[in-house]
């Protein structure tokens, strides 16, 4: 996947990025299929109107899909204080996680000629997808500390190749917004 | 993070039993293989307004012993900042600190 500067920071709150056409592509998918994954859990007990209206789901289980527990993990270890901190946390959670991939789809899509232009705000958004997205495909590639090697071996014709392409080239153009945001809160 | 700290709390928890109510949560952050060093450290300036040195150090702390206590207090401030961790996607869980 080639690739221009990533983000670079204009002024004091302006983080721009040109995006190929077909990373755009990308991007818009990956955030698609985030806010899919992250759409309100259907496992669960039935809603209170009125608690689904202050924010409480009642789901207080961890959920079963290993990609949404790494998204949205225990908070203690002990299993009881667990449920009853996700019971009251999960969903506002999940919402603000929805928020953030929704931004980048919107900000694609609104582009044009596939440049987006990112306040400090909205440059939140997108680093906490991008995050999301990373963690969702490094538990699908299975990537621990000692696995970059076996995933950088992979052959042509395995699907996991694209995979990781795609979630290398995501943490380098994240890096690139780290790094532009750094030198703004040191100006 | 400060052993003084620690050995304060300590002496406090053996002269009040108030104070050993109010024994102090505190929130860790766990090594995780996907998030960039530089983004971990950046979320502990964000969410904690830690200096860029204090955070990088805990960040490293995280990379190479496998956790660090990133901040303590309250129950319920503690909540809030696990809360906010993982928002950004970093691993975090909140315990009493029984050290």
């Amino acid at each position: 996947m080639s690739s221009a500067s990533g983000f670079t920071r204009h002024g004091k709150n302006s983080f721009i990025a040109t995006f190929g056409e077909s990373e755009s592509e990308v991007l818009i998918n990956l955030s698609q299929q985030l806010i899919e994954i992250l759409a309100e859990r259907i496992d669960g007990q039935p809603t209170d109107p009125l608690e689904a209206m202050v924010g409480f789901t009642g789901h207080d289980s961890p959920p079963d899909d290993e990609v949404l527990l790494r998204l949205l993990p225990n908070a203690y270890a002990d299993p009881v204080d667990s449920s009853e901190f996700r019971r009251y946390t999960e969903s506002v959670l999940r919402e603000k996680k929805r928020l953030h991939a929704m931004a980048i789809r919107s900000h694609l899509l609104n582009s044009e000629k596939h440049q987006v232009a990112l306040d400090q705000q909205t440059a939140q958004a997108w680093l906490g997808a991008m995050n999301d997205i990373r963690l969702a495909l490094g538990v699908r590639l299975r990537v621990d500390s000692q696995s970059h090697e076996q995933l950088e071996l992979l052959s042509p014709d395995d699907p996991m190749r694209g995979v990781y392409a795609v979630y290398t080239w995501l943490g380098w153009l994240q890096g690139t917004l780290v790094d532009a945001l750094m030198n703004d809160a040191e100006g | 993070m400060s052993t003084q700290g620690d050995t304060q709390e300590k002496t406090e928890d053996l002269a009040s039993p108030l104070f050993y109510v109010d024994r102090p949560w505190i929130t860790i952050v766990w090594d995780d293989p996907v998030n960039l060093m530089s983004y971990v450290t950046y979320v502990f300036m964000t969410v904690f307004e830690y200096s860029k040195e204090r955070a990088e150090e805990l960040m490293l702390k995280v990379h190479t012993e496998g956790k660090a206590v990133v901040s303590s207090g309250r129950r319920e401030e503690m909540e809030r900042d696990v809360q906010r961790l993982h928002e950004y996607g970093l691993w975090a869980t909140l315990q009493r600190d029984d050290q």
